[in-house]
């Protein structure tokens, strides 16, 4: 059986990739040159394995492919921290901006720029953290995350980031799949359609939710949009099933499930002997892959296989849904080449309109919540030899403002601020980033970005590149053009790159 | 390629076989066919819609030939390629700093010489095919000359039946491969049922159509299908995905909306078969037609299902703005099959539609009420029957009470529409908050104690009441004041305590007489309450029949108030044109930033197509009639392709979202033209009619077994010289297993229902909504009545391709993956429908070969091939054994205490019946 489905997916080589280009590149065979041609379909010519690419045909969308040059990261672990934490209490230190605590905000802050919630003139705040520089790098850090403190040299900070939406889901959508609109296939995606799936037995692109909620965009910002859906993120939960139908039947032994997906397979092959259809070899081997996720996600899953003093480090509780189970289940999965994993922690929009969503409690329990394990997650990662090609990036869709938040024009019960897109932080680490590194600067009220600006698109850009991906070159044909994550923008940070 | 074609053709149709003939004969050179896909290849991105590099631009005719580009020389000379500069630079060594394209691979010596060519026989420009008016082609000749009179056989006049099959054929000889024979009866009434009803065959239809031996068999059970209930839910399914149905608003919060009456329009619609060009023009501008009836304001919901954003702190406009743009795109995508949205920001890139030409086409659609509002507004209201009796009698008074006025059917048509849709009224994020007031949670109104707030340009002449609605639970006394903030009073109130400001109620104020337009000064006093709000969600200036006795009146007003206020309407949310100074115009977005407007146009229709028709005013009816008239070249052949592609699996363009010239080019291009004609002047644009020409087909009836040799020459079945062989859509594979296991509700229509899923999938923020599992047959209806949330979707249908519908998607991409598979072993209904399948099964026979022969029959309705009964049987034995050792296991699969070991292994053997490739596959 075995070596008969070999055969026959040899047999299927030529016709699986032509299919697989015909349904993706839509115009492909219109009036593009080739290379145009491969080149929207994530194989560059140019790129040493272009030839053995175009004349080696994949044999399905997850058959793992080279990017167009050597990568710094093989896998990426995205924390976004949803809904924005404040840069100015955990990264962006303002002494300035103590100064005016409390103090009117200048008019030309306010001149002809729109708020989510700040109406009339709000007052300035000061940051609530106590900062202080740690590290040879000297990276200037609050007791918000005193953890952090201590791999400070192994991160790089970009601290002018901004962005073009102050909303959450938009911006959220921005940050992932490169526009504020519904439709855009998500970073992981693109990763996964240009690189394929590492494993046969877990999927490529993995999304862990914490923190009660679901981001704001939805579901869309882990979605494919017009790849195809197999590209989409597959949801692990750390309550009821680690993966959606991934748990057989009750009364069902794992024998008897083997055998009935033997007995499937040998049908399909019976009727693939009948009808030819190279679609039944590809249903086959799914099959087969399925049978192999039920043994290995929920494996792959369990952290209780974790030994003690691991799960004090992360500070994880098996048994409890939260980011810092979701950021050690992250390091397990990577580690057995899970590509992408993407988390997403709800929870970060402190406006201050409860003591949750206040910037003096609810931010600071969020850092307590997950300080611990992030830091940890970058040590494990160095101490295991995989920080070198793991990547690592924490932060939100956008920042916070230096003014306090006074909806309804209210002084509000707590302290809090509001959305802000002219300035925030987000950090990186490993993967081939400059380790104890910051990059970029906000003048001396936090305000905007007056050095080195990132856009969002830049920070995709530089993502893809350390993946091994021109951000240019990456596209796919859709609609009649081609399109990308970072639509007609973004430049790649070479300032960060190691 | 398709020049060498060409000489091909010429030498075959001249009979000479000598290339020298060819020297002296230079065929034309087609601009379509042969030039604009290298100019779209090579140069648009520079020199077209987006860039005009060195001011040349190969996109419009005008701009193409015969202008001069920064150099000073001209690009393309007509007639004179020698000095044509764009060739000069084309032709130049690589390392040329003029060598063009710049920066892009060269082109081939094959696409110059075309281009060379080209010009020197005058350039000659063209307009894609797709844009021009649909002629019906003549039906290709089949056959022999005596076979076509039935004097001799001949195997393409005796397997074709219709039209169809001769444009089939043509090609396939072309292609040198021959068609395939009729699939077996089983098969085809699987397939044809899955086609027009998404739904297998019963038992007893299959064993008619074995049995009837008519000439006919075939065409009775094509009709009898395209009459049952089923089919207007198989098809309102692909159209709900155009329509981009969903059950929630989207965006963060993704609120739940009751739309459904629009779900349930559709399948009515397709039922009934109302032509394609009425179910077009209610469904684009019910709303204008004359007298509309409740079914064609539903119809008008098909665009409002675009995404409402309710997240805190987002403007209002920008998200109407953004729903507009996805009409405009969306009308384009579902009836043009023309991707719009690129001309938002500049010109068309590759097909000549201007920048402008899109808000103008933009303004056929930014006039309607709805403002991205919390509430949805405007809705259709329809009224509980004892409301209903009020709103009679309050027509009638008013009918009564302005017989003599000079308005009256004016004033009669306000107050039936404001009591039907609620329209006109200004909504709150037009009040201006000047002291003391705010937009609570940025989304409605408020003021507090010595607040003050604005309504500007306000048409008060005839105007005698003002309706409100508001909440508070302050002591709040309330003033309207004329042009100013201390200007004269036109009325004083004290809004009534709802409780809290969010609940608010209707009132009817009187308003002294008022000439002109004025602004509205509000200001609100409640020194004893000072912090409580007072929250203003609507007003709306009225004109009310006032020439009643005061008594009667006052009862007319209290009625009307009542009506207003009436709990538990049914509302669903329609289009609602705005009239008189409330109309918006429309100014071109500068590079698709709604903040940024330019030049205000009028609302038309691109000039490469026909004009507007000239008796119906330039608004969405207009436009709807210009879309669905003779002449348009784009809304038949859409349809007829999408409505293909659902049959075959491929378009005949394969890209159904795009028919410009950067679409795939079409197979068979003059059989879409012909069934396009077809549909429009002998189908009278009748859906039914052109399903069943598509299905009587020999085409369609085709045997979907594969040979080597026609997998090598079209693997993808682009010929037809097989049966459609794709895996079933994401509705389809549900219906299937519920059907064939007999769990199946037929019930029809209503709110969606919640089939069990998976705990935790709903969790939006902000968002107090859950999934409760129906109850009783509602777990089991048809998966096209599943509640669809927008940010969350049905799990086990997303794993099946089926989009989220936050947006118009036009084709799902079908994927073969492993999650798939999980869905059909794993999902509890699919367990649940082994389980019931298995049960059906034991009263069939006796030993487990007759039990799993009488089920494969039953699911794929024809016999069990020996060797995969073998297999099957192979299963159950291994198993039966495995639940004899082990009881407690099989009393957990079959949740029974009498569980026997035969049933839970004869579970199993259904469960993997249920999960084989020809099940989940129309063959």
């Amino acid at each position: 059986m075995e070596k008969l489905l070999k055969e026959l997916h040899q047999a299927q080589l030529a016709a699986q990739t032509r299919r697989h280009f015909l349904e993706t590149c839509a115009t492909g065979l219109g009036g593009m040159a080739l290379g145009a041609f491969l080149q929207s379909c994530g194989v560059v010519p140019g790129s040493e394995t272009a030839a053995a690419n175009a004349a080696t045909p994949q044999i399905d969308p997850s058959a793992v492919r080279s990017p167009q040059f050597a990568p710094k990261a093989k896998s990426i672990i995205y924390i976004h921290t949803a809904g924005s934490p404040s840069q100015l209490e955990l990264f962006d230190y303002k002494p300035e901006l103590v100064k005016f605590d409390g103090k009117d905000c200048p008019q030309e802050f306010l001149e002809g720029k729109k708020f989510a919630f700040i109406r009339g003139v709000p007052k300035m705040m000061g940051t609530q953290g106590k900062f202080a520089q740690y590290g040879q790098s000297g990276a200037w850090l609050s007791d918000y995350v005193p953890h952090l403190q201590a791999v400070a040299d192994d991160i790089t900070f970009v601290k002018a980031m901004y962005t073009d939406q102050f909303n959450h889901a938009p911006a959220q959508l921005l940050m992932h799949t490169g526009s504020a609109r519904l439709g855009r296939p998500s970073l992981g995606s693109w990763v996964t359609y240009g690189l394929g799936s590492e494993r046969d037995n877990l999927p490529g692109f993995i999304v862990l939710a914490s923190g009660g909620k679901q981001p704001d965009a939805g579901q869309s910002i882990w979605g494919s949009g017009f790849l195809p859906s197999v590209y989409q993120g597959v949801q692990c939960r750390t309550d009821g099933e680690p993966v959606l139908y991934v748990s057989d039947p009750k009364g069902m032994s794992r024998d008897v499930r083997k055998q009935t997906i033997e007995a499937i397979n040998e049908v399909n092959r019976q009727q693939y002997e009948t009808v030819k259809d190279p679609e039944i070899l590809t249903r086959i081997s799914q099959y087969e892959m399925a049978f192999k996720m039920q043994m290995s996600v929920p494996d792959a899953m369990d952290i209780s296989q974790e030994p003690q003093y691991i799960l004090d480090l992360y500070g994880a509780d098996p048994h409890k849904g939260s980011l810092a189970r979701n950021i050690l289940l992250a390091r397990r999965l990577v580690e057995r080449g899970v590509r992408f994993v993407q988390l997403f922690d709800w929870g970060w929009d402190t406006h201050g309109t409860s003591l949750d969503l206040s910037i003096d409690t609810g931010l600071r329990d969020k850092c307590r919540e997950s300080d611990k394990a992030v830091a940890a997650l970058v040590q494990d990662l160095k101490q295991r030899g995989l920080l070198d090609d793991t990547l690592v990036v924490w932060g939100g869709e956008f920042g916070r403002t230096p003014m306090q938040e006074n909806r309804d024009n209210q002084k509000l019960p707590f302290k809090g601020r509001d959305h802000h897109l002219e300035a925030f932080t987000i950090w990186m680490a490993g993967g081939g980033v400059k380790r104890g590194f910051s990059f970029g600067q906000t003048d001396d009220l936090g305000y905007y970005g007056v050095k080195d600006r990132t856009h969002v698109h830049d920070l995709q850009a530089t993502i893809l590149h350390l993946l091994g991906f021109d951000h240019t070159k990456l596209t796919y044909q859709f609609q009649g053009r081609p399109f990308r994550l970072t639509d007609v923008a973004g430049k790649v940070i070479h300032s960060v790159l190691a | 390629m398709k020049i060498r074609l060409l000489y091909g053709t010429l030498i075959l149709a001249l009979g000479v076989g000598s290339t020298a003939f060819l020297v002296f004969f230079e065929p034309k050179v087609d601009y379509n066919a042969d030039v604009k896909p290298i100019l779209n290849k090579h140069c648009i991105a520079c020199h077209g819609g987006v860039k005009q590099a060195a001011n040349v631009s190969f996109l419009f005719e005008e701009e193409a030939i015969g202008q001069k580009g920064k150099s000073g020389k001209i690009a393309i000379v007509a007639g004179d390629a020698d000095q044509s500069e764009a060739i000069r630079r084309i032709l130049l060594p690589a390392d040329h700093d003029e060598k063009m394209p710049k920066g892009g691979p060269p082109l081939s010596a094959q696409e110059i010489e075309t281009l060379k060519k080209w010009i020197d026989q005058g350039a000659k420009w063209g307009q894609h095919w797709a844009y021009n008016r649909v002629e019906s082609p003549e039906v290709p000749k089949i056959g022999t000359f005596f076979s076509r009179f039935g004097l001799t056989d001949n195997a393409e006049t005796s397997w074709a039946k219709n039209e169809i099959d001769h444009f089939i054929l043509e090609k396939l000889r072309v292609e040198n491969l021959k068609p395939a024979p009729q699939a077996d009866r089983p098969t085809l009434l699987r397939r044809l049922s899955l086609d027009i009803t998404g739904l297998p065959p019963t038992e007893a239809q299959v064993a008619e159509f074995e049995s009837d031996k008519s000439e006919n068999a075939y065409e009775k059970q094509v009709d009898k299908l395209l009459n049952n209930k089923a089919y207007g839910e198989r098809w309102a399914g692909m159209w709900l995905d155009l329509a981009r149905y969903a059950d929630t608003k989207g965006y963060e919060r993704d609120a739940g909306r009751t739309i459904w009456r629009y779900r349930d329009y559709v399948i009515k619609a397709f039922n009934d078969d109302k032509p394609f060009s009425t179910f077009t023009t209610e469904q684009l501008a019910g709303d204008l037609l004359p007298n509309p009836t409740n079914e064609q304001l539903i119809a008008t919901a098909f665009h409002r299902n675009t995404m409402n954003n309710d997240e805190g702190g987002t403007v209002d406009e920008e998200f109407r703005t953004s729903a507009v743009i996805d009409r405009v795109n969306t009308t384009w995508e579902v009836w043009n099959g023309t991707t719009f949205s690129c001309v938002q920001c500049h010109s068309h890139p590759y097909d000549p539609i201007k920048h402008d030409e899109y808000y103008k086409f933009l303004a056929f659609f930014n006039n309607t009420r709805d403002e991205d509002v919390t509430s949805d507004t405007p809705t259709l209201r329809l009224y509980k029957p004892e409301d209903e009796k009020k709103v009679a009698q309050l027509k009638k008074w008013v009918a009564t009470h302005t017989v003599n006025q000079t308005n009256s059917t004016q004033i009669q048509a306000e107050i039936s529409k404001f009591v039907q849709v609620m329209e006109p009224k200004y909504n709150s994020h037009d009040i201006e908050t000047l002291t003391n007031a705010s937009l609570l949670d940025a989304k409605y109104f408020g003021f507090q104690h010595d607040g003050l707030a604005r309504l500007k340009k306000v048409t008060l002449t005839g105007k005698n009441r003002l309706l409100i609605g508001i909440g508070t639970n302050g002591n709040a006394t309330m003033q309207v004041r004329k042009d100013k903030p201390d200007g004269e009073i036109l009325l004083t109130f004290v809004p009534p305590k709802t409780g809290s400001a969010w609940k608010d109620t209707v009132l009817v104020l009187p308003l002294p007489p008022t000439v002109g337009i004025h602004d509205m000064y509000f200001t609100n006093s409640s020194p004893k309450t000072p912090k409580e709000w007072v929250m203003i969600k609507w007003v709306s200036f009225q004109t009310l029949p006032t020439n009643a006795p005061t008594a009667e009146f006052a009862q007319f007003e209290n009625t009307y108030r009542q009506i207003l206020n009436a709990s538990n309407t049914d509302q669903t949310p329609v289009l609602v044109d705005a009239e008189g100074n409330m109309k918006r115009k429309t100014q071109v977005f500068e590079r698709g930033n709604w903040l940024v407007k330019g030049k205000t146009v009028t609302a038309n229709v691109p000039h490469i197509f026909p004009s507007l028709p000239t008796n119906l005013p330039a608004n969405r009816l207009g436009l709807a009639t210009w879309m669905t008239s003779r002449a348009n070249p784009l809304t038949a052949r859409v349809a007829v392709n999408r409505f293909w592609e659902q049959f075959f699996g491929n378009g005949i363009v394969e890209t159904v979202e795009d028919m410009g010239s950067q679409g795939i080019a079409p197979t068979h291009r003059e059989l879409l033209d012909w069934l396009a004609v077809e549909f429009m002047e002998i189908d009278q644009w009748r859906v039914k009619k052109l399903l069943k020409r598509i299905v009587m087909s020999a085409t369609y009836q085709q045997s979907s077994a594969l040979t080597a040799k026609k997998l090598a020459k079209d693997p993808f079945n682009k010929w037809l010289a097989r049966g459609p062989r794709v895996r079933l859509s994401a509705e389809q594979v549900r219906d299937q297993a519920l059907a064939v296991a007999g769990l199946m509700s037929h019930k029809m229509f209503g709110p969606s229902v919640m089939p069990p899923q998976p705990n935790g999938i709903w969790l939006s923020p902000w968002n107090g909504e859950s999934w409760v599992s129906s109850k009783g047959e509602d777990r089991y209806r048809r998966a096209l009545y599943t509640y669809w949330k927008r940010t969350s979707p049905y799990p086990s249908m997303m794993t099946f391709d089926t989009p989220s519908r936050e947006f118009c998607q036009l084709r799902r991409l079908r994927t073969n993956t492993p999650l798939q598979a999980l869905v059909t072993l794993n999902d509890t209904v699919y367990v649940e429908c082994a389980e019931r399948l298995a049960s059906e099964m034991q009263t069939r026979g006796k030993t487990p070969e007759q039990q799993i022969s009488a089920g494969f029959k039953m699911i794929l309705m024809r016999d069990i091939e020996p060797a995969k009964l073998k297999i099957l049987v192979g299963l159950y034995q291994q198993t039966q054994k495995y639940y004899a050792q082990n009881p407690q296991e099989a009393r957990k699969l079959l949740a029974r205490r009498d569980a026997s070991s035969q049933k839970a292994a004869l579970t199993v053997t259904a469960n993997a019946m249920l999960n084989l490739d020809e099940f989940v596959t129309k063959e």
